[in-house]
């Protein structure tokens, strides 16, 4: 089925280095029977200066990626590398401080702490750290996204778009090796999508940033100079400098295999998800309509009581 | 709706654990207190009824006095023949008891309780009401001979053989322990020496025909009142106390009944504060729970419920919660009763062999209690539930109801906290004892009141000075932990609201008694100018001997003995006054300074005379030579005439209305068996205090029930009395601060698990457990700290309005122990930690992808 993955072999020429690398990246929920694979021995490269996708539909393990990549979540078996350091056999305390201090993050929603002020949201990873902002660079980094005139407003006060600004603004602020964006346009209009995704584009392009960002929605990954489509637990397919239609098209060819050979035997929680086949047309940035993806993060959710 | 209510009160059980907690310990000390004065009025009713004669006679008297004279009422022992003859009377015995004996071992050791029981010394004969029974050796015959209880014997390690010194009024005498008495019944905690009968009368009575009373057997088939009511034919109506057995247990029992009280009424203070904290906690928890099920609701109001039953599924849950905490309260109540009682044993009341007794208004009012506790508080949260509108469900899920606005909290606390503050304004400024009392406890019970309603109001201003350092010493973590505490006012107010009632109580209860102590101390300072004090721990009268001693001691020089008498005078107003005067020797000035309106010292204790205080004297007509009729006991009666009037500033108080005093010759002619109650010495020229004192503690060594204090010491003795008060509030301070614990717990539980997501995201870019552990435990510090800076607040001006009212008594001086303030500070800041190590843990154990993907 993944007959993409012999193309990916690691080690890429044409990018200025690895930002975080994994080599048979696996990763399971459940015991016995019940096993559920949500990585399944992934071998991925995060090449630096790049904006990286990562599409799949939901259930396909593209969050679980991103977590095991960032130190949030734990791996059952292979190796994952920040840089030069290998985070899998960190301890917490160590993978606190690698996500405090090299690694920068964007969630869908609920990206900030409602009761510090926009300002202090953005220094807070460095706070944190007691660590000075570099003034010149929190300057910036505020001015390129347009925070100058709500630094001092509490997250209750500002839009979404501006909330996720905030969150980039943090993300980039402390200039971390690598950007980690799940969804960060999930909860956003279209033209708010399209303006933090414009963002993202110009934290690589003008800042030299390292962007890896989920997403099931093509126009999203439209922005990106590479996305990797994953299935099951796999890359099965990557796509350089897509368009909107290309990822669409691929997806849907991708969904149509997978009717074709899974049948009436697929995983409940591979579900159509995005439904891309249903779309009228390719619609950048388009976020409408869409269900929440929670099926994805069901299998460790805490008590939900 | 039912079920779905059913399904939520056992899905959030672990929420609710604290609240039920809260609703356990309420409900327990309510039922423990009724448990346990159900159960020793049962025990103490059966042993009175078992062990009363039929019918007593005893003395006659009406002038019972807190401050005993040290004469013992007695009637003839003659009577008993008298008695006898009456138709209906089997058998007759006389009674020589006396309460209040000091007994030592061959090491002049006490052998009586240290509870403060007393020793009784009493003639031995054998019915079959005697609480008592011989176990070993025999009865006590002829003088020289005595029984003694078990429990004392092995508590003190007497045996037969050993002998004991009796300290008796008349005389002190020696006695040869000839056998041991065990109790057939409740042993009340008292010690227990027998004699046989004549020892007894003149031993301890001095007379061999005086009694205590006389003892009536009935005959079979006469009832005790018929023949009660022919023996008071046949003495006289008026001239004894006659009482059947059933009388005599009631008397008894409104004894001990005072004590009971005391003991219930501390626990009901006890079962007060934990209701009254309690229900702040579950106000939070149910708010919180509401704030948390907002979605919810808004879907089941989506649904097509209507308010009402919003309204009422909520409330059910409560009044779930209410009955599971009532039934397991109670049988916590249980345990306390059973606690309390192997306590008295401890004590040497030995309840041991009783079974609880549970009547049915424990129970019931357990029930009352917990489940109307429980309803009341979740009632407010209940309504508020019922207002969520079925929009909710659709909006997105951001923590509610943190925004509205507190204006009716702002008009309704201001309105209560300006009556209160009048009332208090009132009290201070009072110069009538009785009305500024009343207005202190309004005054206490509104500002206490608008606190509480205030209270997230001031949230805001006292938590933005009080964390105000935070962010510039703990960073952004402080800071975060400053803002959080700010979150929430009403569920901060509420959560400090818990603390700040015990601490209200405690800072104005020290108040008062560090005002207490320092005007005493003022007083002595003042007033006491012998060198030193020769008195009993209690207060109580010794025997002659003690001052023979005294007076016998090489260097004493002056010694001024003081008596006290209980007295009935009456007034020129036509006021009868019961009181207790106290009579002293010539030369009072020199031992003490005694500042006179009118009058002096010689003119005070001269024979036929009496003083009193100025203002007494004013309030009832008295003037200098006012002739005033007074009656002291056995219905002895004079007339004095009044030659100088004190102006001390401390009249009342301790049953002395009035300050009466006279001189020594008129207490030993009107109460000839008196005993000297307090002796001041002056040592003599040559003779240096330290070396009197060692000489009089030497000479004293045979008498451990007086001790010897000079100044300092006397002041000791003040404030070991007044710290007894202090003990009590502590203890109360304790629980209240217990329970406070646990809503401080409850409220951090409570929004640890609602902030998941943002401690999910804290813990995602980077924040460490140990950090988020600490912003936890400065938000538990700052709320414990925001409670305990308002209730002492509170409780330091109610302490300076309790001053005030204690200065009408004349204790002036005011005193605010600010080492007291800073430790009940630095202790609330010590409490905010504790109760944050769980909620801390729990959150910093939180696993941040789940936390991430919360909801």
């Amino acid at each position: 089925m993944p007959t993409a993955a012999p193309e990916h072999a690691p080690g890429r020429a044409e990018a200025d280095g690895i930002a975080a690398r994994a080599r048979g990246l696996t990763k399971a929920y459940g015991s016995g029977e019940t096993t559920v694979l949500a990585l399944d021995s992934v071998d991925v490269d995060i090449a630096r200066g790049r904006f990286t996708a990562v599409m799949g539909p939901s259930g396909s393990g593209k969050s679980t990626l991103m977590h095991c990549l960032a130190g949030l979540d734990t791996v059952s078996a292979g190796q994952v590398w920040l840089g030069e350091t290998e985070i899998t056999g960190l301890k917490e305390r160590e993978l606190t401080r690698l996500r405090r201090d090299r690694i920068g993050f964007m969630f869908q929603s609920f990206n900030l702490i409602p009761t510090l002020t926009a300002a202090e949201n953005i220094t807070l990873p460095m706070d944190i750290a007691g660590q000075r902002p570099d003034q010149a660079w929190l300057n910036e980094v505020i001015d390129t996204l347009g925070l100058r005139a709500r630094l001092k407003h509490r997250p209750s006060q500002l839009s979404g778009g501006q909330q996720q600004r905030v969150a980039c603004a943090r993300a980039l602020v402390s200039r971390p090796e690598l950007i980690f964006a799940d969804e960060p346009t999930g909860n956003l209009d279209s033209r708010a999508g399209l303006e933090v995704l414009g963002f993202l584009r110009q934290a690589v392009d003008n800042l030299g940033q390292t962007v890896v960002m989920v997403t099931h929605d093509p126009g999203a990954a439209a922005h990106s100079d590479l996305v990797l489509f994953l299935a099951d637990g796999r890359i099965v397919d990557e796509m350089e400098r897509p368009t909107a239609e290309a990822v669409l098209e691929r997806m849907k060819r991708f969904d149509t295999v997978r009717a074709v050979f899974d049948g009436g035997d697929a995983p409940a929680d591979a579900s159509p998800g995005p439904a891309p086949g249903t779309a009228s047309g390719p619609a950048p940035g388009t976020s409408s309509g869409r269900s929440p993806e929670e099926s994805e993060e069901s299998p460790e959710s805490p008590d939900k009581d | 709706m039912l079920k779905a209510t059913l399904r939520n009160f056992l899905a959030h059980k672990g929420r609710l654990l604290l609240s039920a907690l809260a609703v356990v310990l309420s409900v327990a000390f309510v039922a423990g207190s009724l448990i346990f004065s159900d159960t020793v009025s049962r025990t103490f009713d059966r042993l009175f009824a078992s062990t009363s004669a039929d019918v007593t006679v005893t003395p006659r008297e009406d002038l019972d006095s807190q401050i005993p004279s040290g004469a013992t009422p007695t009637v003839p022992a003659s009577l008993a023949e008298r008695v006898a003859r009456v138709d209906g009377v089997a058998d007759t015995h006389v009674d020589a008891s006396v309460e209040g004996v000091t007994v030592v071992d061959s090491d002049n050791e006490s052998v009586g309780p240290t509870t403060g029981a007393p020793t009784i010394v009493t003639n031995w004969y054998v019915t079959d009401r005697s609480p008592v029974k011989l176990t070993s050796g025999h009865a006590p015959e002829g003088p020289g001979q005595a029984l003694l209880d078990a429990d004392t014997a092995k508590n003190k390690s007497v045996k037969i053989g050993d002998t004991l010194t009796v300290l008796a009024q008349p005389g002190s005498f020696k006695v040869e322990v000839v056998g041991i008495a065990t109790f057939t019944t409740t042993n009340p905690g008292a010690a227990l020496l027998f004699l046989d009968t004549p020892t007894a009368q003149t031993e301890l009575l001095g007379s061999s025909d005086a009694a205590t009373g006389i003892s009536v057997t009935t005959a079979p088939g006469v009832s005790d009142a018929v023949v009660k009511q022919r023996i008071a034919d046949e003495l006289g109506r008026n001239a004894y106390e006659y009482q059947t057995a059933d009388e005599q247990a009631e008397s008894a029992a409104a004894d001990l009944g005072g004590f009971l009280d005391v003991v219930k009424y501390v626990m009901l203070g006890f079962a007060g504060i934990a209701v009254l904290v309690g229900i702040f906690l579950i106000v939070n928890t149910f708010s919180m729970l509401i704030a948390q099920r907002t979605r919810e609701l808004g879907l089941l109001r989506a649904l097509g419920a209507d308010r009402r039953q919003v309204r009422r599924s909520v409330l059910v849950e409560a009044t779930l919660l209410g009955l599971v905490g009532s039934t397991l309260g109670l049988a916590a109540g249980i345990g306390l009763a059973f606690g309390l009682i192997a306590l008295m044993s401890a004590f040497g009341m030995n309840l041991k062999s009783t079974e609880i007794v549970i009547g049915v208004a424990t129970p019931v009012s357990s029930y009352v209690v917990g489940v109307g506790v429980t309803f009341v508080a979740a009632y407010l949260p209940a309504r508020r539930a019922a207002a969520v509108s079925p929009m909710a469900a659709l909006a997105d899920a951001e923590i509610a109801g943190v925004g509205r606005p507190l204006r009716v909290r702002a008009v309704v606390g201001s309105v209560v906290g300006a009556a209160g503050a009048a009332a208090l304004v009132g009290c201070a400024v009072s110069t009538d004892t009785g009305s500024a009392a009343s207005l202190l406890g309004l005054g206490v019970v509104l500002t206490l009141i608008a606190t509480v309603i205030a209270g997230p109001l001031l949230v805001r201003p006292v938590i933005r000075v009080l964390g105000g350092a935070f962010p510039a010493l703990f960073g952004t973590i402080g800071r975060m932990s400053q803002r959080n505490a700010l979150r929430n006012p009403r569920r901060t107010g509420a959560t400090a609201a818990a603390l700040m009632v015990g601490l209200a109580l405690v800072g104005g209860m020290s108040v008062a008694s560090a005002s207490m102590t320092k005007s005493f101390d003022q007083e002595i300072d003042r007033t006491l100018g012998a060198d030193f004090v020769v008195q009993n721990q209690n207060f109580m009268p010794f025997p002659q001997e003690v001052t023979d001693k005294v007076r016998d001691t090489d260097g004493a020089g002056l010694v001024v003995r003081q008596r006290f008498a209980p007295v009935a005078v009456r007034l020129p107003d036509g006021d009868r006054i019961k009181t207790t005067a106290a009579a002293y020797d010539p030369r009072l000035d020199e031992v003490a300074n005694v500042t006179y309106a009118r009058g002096d010292t010689a003119a005070a204790l001269a024979d036929g005379a009496i003083a009193m205080d100025v203002d007494f004297a004013r309030d009832h007509d008295v003037t200098i030579g006012s002739t005033i009729p007074v009656e002291f006991q056995a219905g002895r009666k004079t007339e004095l005439k009044v030659a100088a009037l004190t102006d001390q500033g401390t009249s009342d108080g301790f049953g002395m209305q009035g300050g009466l005093y006279f001189g020594f010759g008129t207490v030993e002619k009107y109460v000839p068996d008196g005993q000297d109650s307090a002796l001041y010495v002056n040592a003599a020229a040559g003779t240096g205090p330290d070396q009197l004192r060692s000489r009089l503690e030497a000479s004293l060594d045979p008498y451990p029930q007086v001790q010897v204090r000079d100044q300092a010491d006397y002041k000791e003795l003040v404030r070991g009395q007044i710290a007894v008060l202090l003990y009590l509030v502590y203890a109360l301070l304790g629980l209240a601060i217990v329970i406070a614990v646990l809503g401080v717990v409850n409220t951090l539980a409570l929004s640890v698990v609602e902030r998941t997501r943002e401690i999910g995201l804290l813990r995602a870019i980077g924040l460490a457990r140990r950090q988020l552990r600490r912003m936890i435990r400065l938000e538990s510090v700052v709320i414990a700290v925001f409670g305990a800076v308002l209730g002492l607040a509170l409780g330091l001006v109610w302490g300076v309005c309790v001053q005030q009212v204690l200065a009408l008594q004349g204790m002036k001086a005011l005193a605010i122990p600010w080492g007291t303030v800073v430790a009940v500070v630095v202790g609330s800041a010590v409490v905010g930690i504790v109760a944050a190590l769980l909620p801390a843990l729990r959150a910093s154990r939180m696993n941040v992808l789940a936390a991430i993907a919360h909801e």
